[in-house]
Formats: C-alpha cells, sequence, structure tokens
C-alpha cells in the first residue's frame, strides 16, 4: 500500500490558503493604544466654510472615537509648508499618526505618501490624482485615496445649469485656479455638456481663483460687456458663484439667472432654496474631514486589516457625490449632526460611500 | 540779464498753489489705455461700463490714499491684506450678521476703521522706535493681522445681514456706484491732507531727506507713525466696504490688493524712493490699473495669458510714466 | 564795550582720535560782521555745527545775549537766535521756497494744522524781500540755481529774526565758494544788509572778501582761535601769516606758465553746439598748453566741458582728436580716448565718498595693474604712496575713506585718479580751485603749470578771472553760449578788465 505523506510543502501551502482565505474576515492585532492614536487633519485653509468643515467633521470623529489627540495643520496654499508641517510630526509617534489629507496640489501627493512609507505613519488622500501613482503599487502606508469624480460633478451642475436655462443662450463661466485638478475636471464636464447642448453658447471664461471677491469685478464687467445675452452663470465653486451672484445683486439680476457651484456650502445650499442658485454639489465635508481619519484608526485598533490586503477597488476609489437642487436643499439646509455620521464611521461600513474604482 | 535770471528762465516754473502733477506720463498712460480698448471693443466705451471701472477701482482707490503717504515718506507698507482682513472681520461681527447679535451699523465702519488704525499705529511704533525696517515690519503686521481674522471667523464666516450696509455696497446713487462716491471723498480728502497740512507737507519733506529734515528739527518719527496709523485706517475701512459688497467677513477680502496698490502707486509716478508724487498721481495709476483689467476682459484676452499680458501692460505704462524723469548719469537701482 | 551778543568760551570737540576744537574762545558784537578764517580743517566748521546745534561740544560754553545755551538741534539753536547757512546746502529740495525759508515757524500761515499758502507766500516774500532776492516764493527748490539756492539759505537763517525779539545771529559757512563773480557780489552785498539788522559770522577762504566786509578777523589754526585782527590792523599778507604759519610766496599766485607750448594740437572743438546752452564753440587746444574759459555761471562753459567728456551729448559739430574725429557718447569712451575729467562738484562726481584713497585713485585703471585675473596689489600701494607723495595728499593712510579728507585733498585724489592712468591726454578742470584755502590753491595751480609742462593739454574752467588770467597760455570767453572773445597765447597777458568786459 502507498502511503501518503504529508509533504512540508504541500502543508505550508494549505496553511497559507486557509490564512490567506481568512484574512479578511479575521481581525488583525491592535497597533496602537487608543490613547497613542493622534489624528491630523491637513488641509489648505480654514476661513472657507469647505474647510471649516472638514475640521469639524474630523474633530467630531476624534470626540465620538474617544481618542484626545486631534492635529489640525494648515499650509495657506503653500505646498513645500504642508510637506514639512507633516515631516514635523512624524518626528515623533509616526506608526500611530494618521493623516488625512487635502492636498495643495497634484504634485504634493509623492512626497506626503513617501514620508508616510519611510516613517511608518498613515496617510489617506483626497481629490488631486497623480497619474501613476498608486496607493496599491506597494505603498502600504498610504491606506487610500479618496477621489472625487470632478469630471461628473462639473457635468452634474452643467446638466441642470443648460436645462434651466431652456437649452438656449449664452453662458460664462468663472475657473477656479487653473493649475488644480478640480478646476481643470469640472470645467471639462462644463464642455462636455456644451458640446451636446448646442443651442447654449460659452460667451466668456475668466478665472477667479476659487474666490468669491475676485469673481465679483469678473461678472461686473461680464454684465457690462454682454448685458441681457448672458442667460446662465457657471461657477466651478461655491464661493466664486456666490460672488457672482452678488454681483448679479447689484444689477438687480439676483434670482433672475441661473447659477451653479461646487461645494456644497452652507451659503450655497441656502441660495439654491431661496432659488438663487440653481444647484450645487456636494461631497460633504464632515464626512471627507472624518472618514480618513476613521480608516486609520480601525487600521490601528485592529479592526481593520491592513492596507495591503486591501481591494484595489478599497485603495482608490470615487466618493458619491451630492446634487443638490431646489428640491432637495431644505433637508441639507442645517448644519448636520454628529451622530449621523456614525454609521459611515463604523469600521465595517467604512466604504459605504464608494461608487467604484476610480480611474 | 543776470545768471540768476538765465536760470530762472531756463528751470524754475512756479509751482500751481500746492502740488501738481509733476509729469503727465500717467494720465496721458490712462488716455491712452482707455481709448486703445475703446476703440477695440466698442462695447467698452458705455456708461456702464464706464460704471462698471468705477466700482472696480472704488476699494484699491482708498487703499491708494493711504499707502501713497507712505510711500512719499519713503517708506513702504505691505500688511494692507491683513489689516483689511481685520477691518473685515471687525466690521461684519458688529453688524447686522449671522454669528453674533451686534447690529451697529455705520458704526461698524468706524469701528473696523479703528481697527485697522490700531494696526497701522503698531507698525509706525515698531519702526520708529525699535528701528526696524518698514519693509519686515509690515510684513510681519500682514501675518499678525491674518491670523486675527482668521480667529475672529473662526470656521464659519460672518455673513453680513444688514440691508443698509449691503446697499452701501452693492448700490447707486443716481446711477454712480455707492463705493466710487466714498472713493472719491477719500481721494479729495488725501488731496487736501497732502496739500493743505503738515501732515502732508512733512510727510513729502521725509521722503526728500529723512536726515536733513531730522537736522531741521522735523518731528520725523511723528508723522511716519501718523502715516501708518492713517494707512492702517484706510486699509481697515477698505475691507469693511469690500466686506460690505460681498457680503461677509472674509480673511481672503484683501487678496492680491498689495501688489496692486502699490503697482498702481508706481505707474502713477509717485516714486518709492519718497519725495515725488501725491495722492491724485495714485488715483489716476489705481485707475489705469482698472481699466488695464477691464480691459483686457472686454477684449477677451485668454485667463491662462492675462497675467503675462498684465505685467507686460504694466511694464510699459511704468516706463511711459518715468521716461522724461531719466537723465543720463542717474542712477537707477 | 557792550556785552557781545555771543561769546564762545572754551569750546572743545573731538571725533575719535581728531581734536577738532581746542580750548576755543571769541566773541561777536551786536551787528557786527565776523570773519572766521583758516586753512581746511582747522576747525572752522566745527565750530559752527556746534553753534548751530549740529554738533556737540564736548567741553565749553555758548552764552548768547548773556544767557548759556546748547540747542540740541538746529531747530532749537533758531529759537535761541542762532541760524545757519550750510556749506553744503540744507534746503528740502522738493518743496516750495516758502516752506523752506518758514520751516517749523510758519506762524499764521499754518493755523490750526491748515495751510494758507497765500500768507505763506507772502510771509517768504518779505523774508526774500530783506535780501533784495528776486525768487518766487511758490518755486520749487530744486528747481533753482545754486546761487538762488544759496539766497533761499540767507533768508531762512534771516526769518529767526521775526521770531525773536533781539537780533539774530547769522552763520555762514563758505557762502562765497561755489559762485561766481555776480553771485559773489550778490553775497557780499547780503552782508552788508544783514549787518543792520543781525551778527555775522563768516567763513571763507577768500582773504580779499573777509576783508572786504568784516569788522573783525578771527583766525583758526588747527583747532585753536589762535588770533584776532581788527580790519584796519592787518592786510592779507599778514592774515596768510596767521593762517599758514608762513608766508605765501606772493609771485606763485601770479606766475606765468611758460609762455610757449608745442604746435602739435592735441583737441579741435568745430561749431560745436547744444540747444540751450551753447553753440558755434571753435577751438584748438594744443600739447603742453592749458586753454582757460572765462564765463559767468550760465553761460555754456561747463555744459562744453561735459560735452567733451561725454558726459552730455553735443547736437552739431565735430570734435577731433589728436587728428581724428571722434564720437563721445559716454564717459567711457571719451577716457578711452585719454580724456580726464576733474568735475566741479567733486563730491558728486569725483570721488566715491566710502571708498578709500587708494581705491578712488585705481578705480579708473584697474585694467593696467591687472597680472592676468589678479590685481596686484604690491604695485597698486606702491603707485598710490608715489602719488600722494607727488601731490601732498594729506591723508592719514592709503585706506582712509575719502570722504574724511578735507575738501583740498579730496581734489587732490581726483586729480591723482586723472595722471594715474598712462594714457591721459586732455585733462578738462571745471573749476578746480573751488573750496580750498590758500595753501591748496597754490598746490593746484603748481601742479596744472606742471601738467601742462608734461605735455598735456589741459582745458580749464576756473573759479575767478583772476586764476584764469594767472593759469592759462590762451583765453576764450564765453558769453550767453558763444564765444565772446579770444586772448591767444602770447607773452602779453589780457588784463582783467579786457577780459571782464567781455563776459559780461
Amino acid at each position: 500500500m502507498k502511503r501518503v505523506m504529508f509533504r512540508p510543502a504541500a502543508m505550508t501551502t494549505l496553511v497559507a490558503v486557509i490564512v490567506v482565505a481568512g484574512a479578511p474576515a479575521a481581525a488583525a492585532q491592535p497597533l496602537c493604544d487608543k490613547s497613542e492614536i493622534r489624528l491630523v487633519n491637513s488641509m489648505r485653509e480654514i476661513a472657507q466654510p469647505y474647510h471649516a468643515n472638514l475640521d469639524k467633521g474630523g474633530r467630531w470623529f476624534a470626540a465620538w472615537a474617544g481618542i484626545k489627540h486631534y492635529v489640525l495643520q494648515l499650509n495657506q496654499g503653500d505646498s513645500d509648508k504642508q510637506i514639512s508641517l507633516m515631516r514635523l510630526l512624524v518626528a515623533t509617534n509616526a506608526r500611530c499618526t494618521v493623516f488625512n489629507v487635502e492636498p495643495n496640489a497634484d504634485l504634493v501627493i509623492k512626497p506626503m505618501v513617501d514620508v508616510a512609507n519611510q516613517s511608518g505613519a498613515w496617510i489617506v488622500t483626497h481629490w488631486a490624482h497623480n497619474e501613476g501613482l498608486h496607493p496599491f503599487d506597494g505603498n502600504d502606508h498610504w491606506i487610500a485615496h479618496v477621489a472625487v469624480d470632478s469630471m461628473e460633478a462639473g457635468v452634474a451642475i452643467s446638466r441642470l445649469l443648460v436645462d434651466a436655462m431652456g437649452r438656449k443662450g449664452g453662458v460664462v463661466a468663472l475657473q477656479g485656479r487653473l493649475d488644480t485638478d478640480p478646476a481643470r475636471k469640472r470645467f471639462a464636464g462644463f464642455q462636455q455638456v456644451l458640446r451636446d447642448t448646442p443651442g447654449v453658447k460659452l460667451l466668456d471664461q475668466q478665472t477667479a481663483n476659487w474666490d468669491r471677491t475676485a469673481a465679483f469685478p469678473v461678472m461686473q464687467t461680464w454684465l457690462a460687456k454682454y448685458g441681457s445675452q448672458i442667460n446662465g452663470v457657471w461657477a466651478a465653486n461655491d464661493d466664486m458663484a456666490l460672488g457672482a451672484l452678488e454681483a448679479l445683486r447689484a444689477a438687480g439680476l439676483a434670482g433672475k439667472i441661473p447659477v451653479v457651484g461646487v461645494d456644497g456650502i452652507p451659503e450655497a445650499i441656502a441660495a439654491v432654496e431661496k432659488g438663487e442658485m440653481i444647484s450645487t454639489v456636494s461631497s460633504d465635508a464632515f464626512y471627507q474631514g472624518s472618514i480618513g481619519l476613521a480608516m486609520g484608526t480601525c487600521i490601528l485598533t485592529g479592526q481593520t486589516p491592513l492596507p495591503a490586503t486591501l481591494s484595489k477597488e478599497e485603495r482608490e476609489f470615487y466618493l458619491k457625490l451630492v446634487v443638490i437642487t431646489h428640491d432637495n436643499a431644505a433637508q441639507y439646509l442645517r448644519e448636520p449632526e454628529p451622530s449621523a455620521y456614525a454609521a459611515d464611521w463604523q469600521c465595517d461600513k467604512l466604504w459605504s460611500r464608494s461608487t467604484g474604482k476610480a480611474f | 540779464m543776470t545768471p540768476a535770471d538765465h536760470q530762472r528762465a531756463a528751470g524754475s516754473r512756479p509751482a500751481a498753489e500746492g502740488p501738481e502733477l509733476r509729469s503727465w506720463g500717467p494720465l496721458l498712460a490712462l488716455i491712452v489705455v482707455s481709448l486703445g480698448f475703446g476703440l477695440a471693443k466698442p462695447g467698452f466705451a458705455t456708461v456702464q461700463n464706464l460704471w462698471t471701472i468705477a466700482d472696480r477701482s472704488a476699494i484699491p482707490l482708498i487703499l491708494a490714499v493711504g499707502t501713497t503717504f507712505i510711500i512719499l515718506q519713503g517708506s513702504i507698507d505691505l500688511s494692507i491684506e491683513g489689516v483689511m482682513a481685520v477691518g473685515s472681520l471687525t466690521f461684519a461681527m458688529c453688524v447686522l450678521n449671522s454669528r453674533t447679535g451686534l447690529d451697529l451699523g455705520v458704526f461698524g465702519l468706524v469701528l473696523a476703521s479703528f481697527a485697522g488704525a490700531g494696526l497701522g499705529l503698531l507698525s509706525g511704533l515698531v519702526i520708529t522706535r525699535l528701528r526696524v525696517p518698514s519693509f519686515m515690519v509690515t510684513l510681519g503686521v500682514w501675518s499678525a493681522g491674518t491670523g486675527i481674522a482668521m480667529l475672529l471667523s473662526g470656521d464659519q464666516p460672518p455673513l453680513i445681514r444688514d440691508p443698509m450696509l449691503r446697499a452701501l455696497g452693492l448700490g447707486r446713487s443716481i446711477a454712480v456706484p455707492n463705493l466710487f462716491l466714498v472713493a472719491v471723498a477719500v481721494v479729495l480728502l488725501g488731496y487736501v491732507l497732502q496739500s493743505y497740512t503738515r501732515f502732508g507737507r512733512y510727510s513729502m519733506m521725509i521722503g526728500g531727506g529723512e536726515d536733513l529734515a531730522r537736522l531741521l528739527g522735523l518731528p520725523v518719527d511723528r508723522y511716519k507713525v501718523l502715516a501708518f496709523a492713517f494707512a492702517g485706517l484706510l486699509s481697515g475701512l477698505g475691507g469693511a466696504l469690500e466686506s460690505a459688497r460681498v457680503g461677509l467677513g472674509h480673511v481672503d477680502v484683501g487678496a492680491g490688493q498689495m501688489f496692486a496698490t502699490i503697482t498702481a502707486v508706481v505707474i502713477g509716478g509717485t516714486s518709492l524712493g519718497g519725495g515725488r508724487g501725491g495722492v491724485l498721481q495714485s488715483a489716476v495709476g489705481t485707475l489705469v490699473l482698472a481699466v488695464l483689467t477691464d480691459g483686457m476682459i472686454f477684449v477677451g484676452v485668454s485667463p491662462y495669458a492675462q497675467k503675462a499680458v498684465e505685467g507686460g501692460l504694466i511694464l510699459l505704462a511704468v516706463l511711459v510714466a518715468t521716461w522724461p524723469l531719466r537723465s543720463r548719469l542717474r542712477i537707477v537701482k | 564795550m557792550t556785552e557781545p551778543v555771543l561769546r564762545v568760551e572754551g569750546l572743545s570737540k573731538s571725533f575719535a582720535a581728531v581734536r577738532a576744537l581746542d580750548d576755543v574762545s571769541l566773541d561777536v558784537r551786536s551787528r557786527e560782521v565776523v570773519g572766521l578764517i583758516g586753512e581746511n580743517g582747522a576747525g572752522k566748521s566745527t565750530l559752527l555745527k556746534v553753534l548751530a546745534g549740529v554738533l556737540r561740544a564736548d567741553r565749553g560754553r555758548v552764552i548768547v545775549h548773556g544767557a548759556p545755551v546748547s540747542p540740541a538741534n538746529v531747530a532749537a539753536a533758531a529759537a535761541c537766535g542762532i541760524g545757519i547757512v550750510f556749506q553744503e546746502q540744507a534746503l528740502l529740495p522738493n518743496v516750495t521756497v516758502a516752506e523752506n525759508i518758514l520751516l517749523g515757524h510758519e506762524g499764521r500761515a499754518l493755523r490750526t494744522g491748515f495751510y494758507d499758502w497765500r500768507t505763506l507766500y507772502a510771509l517768504a516774500a518779505t523774508q526774500l524781500e530783506k535780501l533784495g532776492a528776486e525768487i518766487s516764493p511758490s518755486a520749487l527748490t530744486a528747481t533753482l540755481s545754486f546761487a538762488e539756492r544759496q539766497l533761499v539759505e540767507i533768508a531762512r537763517a534771516l526769518a529767526i529774526e521775526e521770531r525773536t525779539r533781539r537780533e539774530p545771529i547769522i552763520l555762514l559757512d563758505e557762502p562765497t565758494s561755489m559762485l561766481d563773480v555776480n553771485g559773489i557780489e550778490t553775497v557780499l552785498g547780503q552782508i552788508e544788509r544783514l549787518r543792520r539788522r543781525a551778527s555775522v559770522v563768516f567763513v571763507s577762504h577768500r582773504l580779499d572778501e573777509v576783508l572786504r566786509v568784516a569788522d573783525r578777523i578771527w583766525v583758526m589754526v588747527n583747532g585753536r582761535c589762535i588770533a584776532m585782527r581788527e580790519r584796519a590792523m592787518c592786510d592779507i599778507a599778514d592774515l596768510e601769516r596767521l593762517m599758514l604759519g608762513r608766508e605765501l610766496d606772493a609771485g606763485c599766485q601770479q606766475q606765468a606758465p611758460s609762455s610757449t607750448h608745442g604746435p602739435k594740437v592735441r583737441l579741435s572743438v568745430r561749431e560745436l553746439g547744444r540747444r540751450n546752452s551753447y553753440r558755434g564753440v571753435s577751438f584748438d587746444l594744443h600739447a603742453g598748453e592749458v586753454l582757460g574759459i572765462a564765463e559767468l555761471a550760465g553761460s555754456g562753459g561747463e555744459s562744453l566741458c561735459r560735452a567733451l567728456f561725454g558726459a552730455e551729448r553735443a547736437d552739431v559739430g565735430e570734435i577731433i582728436l589728436d587728428g581724428r574725429p571722434v564720437r563721445l557718447r559716454e564717459p567711457a569712451e571719451a577716457v578711452g580716448h585719454g580724456i580726464g575729467y576733474v568735475p566741479a562738484e567733486r563730491r558728486l562726481e569725483g570721488v566715491v565718498g566710502g571708498l578709500g584713497v587708494r581705491q578712488n585713485m585705481t578705480l579708473a585703471h584697474l585694467d593696467e595693474l591687472r597680472r592676468g585675473p589678479f590685481i596686484d596689489v604690491v604695485g597698486e600701494l606702491r603707485l598710490v604712496k608715489n602719488w600722494i607723495d607727488r601731490l601732498r595728499i594729506r591723508t592719514p593712510t592709503a585706506e582712509t575713506p575719502a570722504n574724511s579728507l578735507s575738501g583740498g585733498n579730496q581734489q587732490k585724489v581726483v586729480l591723482a585718479k586723472w595722471l594715474i592712468g598712462r594714457k591721459l591726454k586732455v585733462l578738462i578742470l571745471d573749476h578746480p580751485t573751488r573750496g580750498l584755502d590758500i595753501g591748496a590753491k597754490a598746490e593746484m595751480f603748481a601742479l596744472i603749470h606742471k601738467l601742462a609742462r608734461d605735455g598735456l593739454g589741459v582745458l580749464l574752467v576756473a573759479d575767478t578771472v583772476d586764476e584764469v588770467i594767472a593759469l592759462s597760455h590762451s583765453i576764450i570767453v564765453m558769453k550767453d553760449g558763444v564765444v565772446s572773445g579770444r586772448f591767444p597765447a602770447s607773452a602779453a597777458k589780457p588784463s582783467r578788465l579786457q577780459v571782464l568786459e567781455r563776459m559780461l
């Protein structure tokens, strides 16, 4: 009779298969004690409501999770500063620190991911995208990239705008900072819709650098130049939309000409509710400001497996956008309660707002 | 004829009552630029656009008046944007708004101006008492002002709800934008101060030769502090008025104004070295800049190229403004 | 004898190691003009500056109208009744004449902080009238000529009169040194007028002027006040002796250069003209010749010199150097051709004040001192020391900053700068002895003679008619921009009158 020997190789393979198969379900070891965890939100500034809400979301999460250390890093639009602030912090207790990052510019991501990889800190990025750079390409400390499909946002508001214009007439466009991905993608979405709507003509486009005070005089000049030819105003973000709105108000046209923007700041939602703006899109700043921190915390407390074991779709995904129009504005008008996000922060629900793999 | 008569015939023209527009370059530049755009795009030369330009230049005019006195003295003020931010937030929080329960109306403008004056006073004192160059001090005050404004703004910038003040910022009186009327008043005030008060004339003297002025017993430090306080006051006021226009207290309300103001003052013919120029000249320079920016949108200069074009046109305007003042042996720093 | 209005007792002031004033005592009586003379560096300017509140003395007392004073600045001195007219003008250039005159005491014209321009102009006009000056009070100070600004300074000093009940003391620091014949007469006339209402301390290098107007003369040597003379009791020779400690060779001033020069024409000018300055100017300058230009200020001579150096451009005409026509577009080209220029305002255009003597001298000639990429430092120093000795430049070291030397020595440094180069063919001297004391002037005269003897062509615009006559082989007279007279080289020199005739 031939004896079947348990060969060591086979044994190892068997064990490995079992381990791998079971890994996603199995709980990993906690890497840090909750009291050691440090949560960091790194963003441009705090004066704009979008950023203010990012910060708020982060604080709410920290409070809800019972984590004492929360740090806010502001770089005032200086990319070098954003990177060096991160370096400063990882000098101490890197392995228990989680960075949730709104990158100042596209080129900031790689250096920051490198810092995370080298120091052992954890990082989640939002928005900007570097071609060819992916979390799943061996960047084990880069938990995830939360992409916002800026093109989709641009398309969404543009469709609503041309519809409000009756699919004909002239439109003016206020662009964001021309060297940023969201600006380019949103405008690309707009251009796509324009191509599909031959009755609508783009009269002019200028950049107002995301800023309300810059948008105001531009809109004024356009009113002088084009007068009644303007039937709609497209703005790459809410702040500029509101600036244009004030110029319209000065000309007695507030509410008479449709205006759209992006970001979903409270003022814009109020304007949509009032009918002075047609639409805005929100990626939910509170969510964005907290989800990265939640992911990091779940990993550090061992409730979520290490990034290296997550799927590509989990490492890089599109965030669900909320298009706000007159119909649903009322419900978004008030600032949400922190508890509204508790469900999203559960370690098994972290990806509940993903709409699929990005790029 | 004595040699003295020769010289007098050749060189000395008695000045008009008080100072005059020394060189016609900037005014010429303004006319040329306006005509140029008007011819290129007929829509440019309409009354509506005229008021648009007036509105666009209102706040810069107010800022230019304050900056002029400082530059006349031979110093520089880089803190405009920070002080505007403080003025903006102070104003927004003192009038009917979404954050605080105050409703001080026009007095909000006064408080904002005082806040600005306070920062200017701080600059002036550090410069004169601690002998730190104005360049550095005002850089610091810029940062400090922005920081204070950020603290005030917190996480929710105050939205201005006072209808009268919004009307001030957005409305017109008999077709003329209100803010422009305020600006004109400030420019006139500046002119009177410059030509008819000690503050103005002594500032000119300080710019013409600070050491000499000190030697002759002029209380130089006192007037320097005064100039900075005055500029701060106008920056604070400017920030508040801009807020009345856009409807909220905003840390970035002065974004880009520092560079624009100094450029306007230089285009107008006020020398950065001090001692030459004036409020009216700076006003002309400001208008040139406003016409330029407005005109470029009218003509349809691509936003990607605008900064480059703006820079080039500014260079041209400065050349036109300073050409008659060249002399071969003069040193250019 | 009445109490003097101003009394200085034991005044001492030192700058580092240098004793500028050493126990100086003097007095000035009421309605008196006192002359203060001394070599450069004797302390005259320092004394005036202490009196005017610009400097503080280390020791000693100043008593004005019987009361001791120690003003902290010019305004305070003015309040005490002391006004000063500086040698280097101290007028604010970018404001009106009226503002300069009445600075600090505008009175009625500046009520409640507001200027009443009409009153200001009227008050200023009053002050100017005292001097008989025809200057508009609303003129911008920078547009005035040097002479006119001088008058404004005097008017400012005199305006003190309005503030004090007693007569003011006016200090004049070398008011005539930069003026031409007409200007000097004006100032001396002013001093006479001032005498009627003030006491005057008048500092000058020109002993003849001092003797004309001063009642008494104080002599300073090396920071001490060594003597006082009544006008009637002394003459120029006496004063020179006191000042220099020796007698100046009287002949030195009148010494004629060798009356011949070579036939070789170095520089030729044909029909040179510049709008509003001069026209149709033609002359030849030979090697070894000193050609003097006699003119009143503003007659085109200075402009002509600048054109010959490339600092200005003539509109028409030709400049021919050693037989070849040249175009001088800028000074560097002129230097390249071997033309040097010692300017009138040496502080502005001659020395680089902050740099040392050595650097100033070799500035224009670093090429010649180069060895490869380096400067031959040893050779440079040797050269510089050589010239310091030859020209007898009084300086502590070769590195001393040029602006701390006295005027005369600065002038020598400027001269040395040009002479150091080997290529010099033509040297243009614009008022070379302006502001120099007797001793320095004599030395400069000798130098100029020597330069000519060495074969240089020298073009000279001199301070006074006498100087032009004494120094030059040939003279051209300019009036209103044209050549109005020529005195070619010959054994017989023109008389003062002859030259003056053609100037006026």
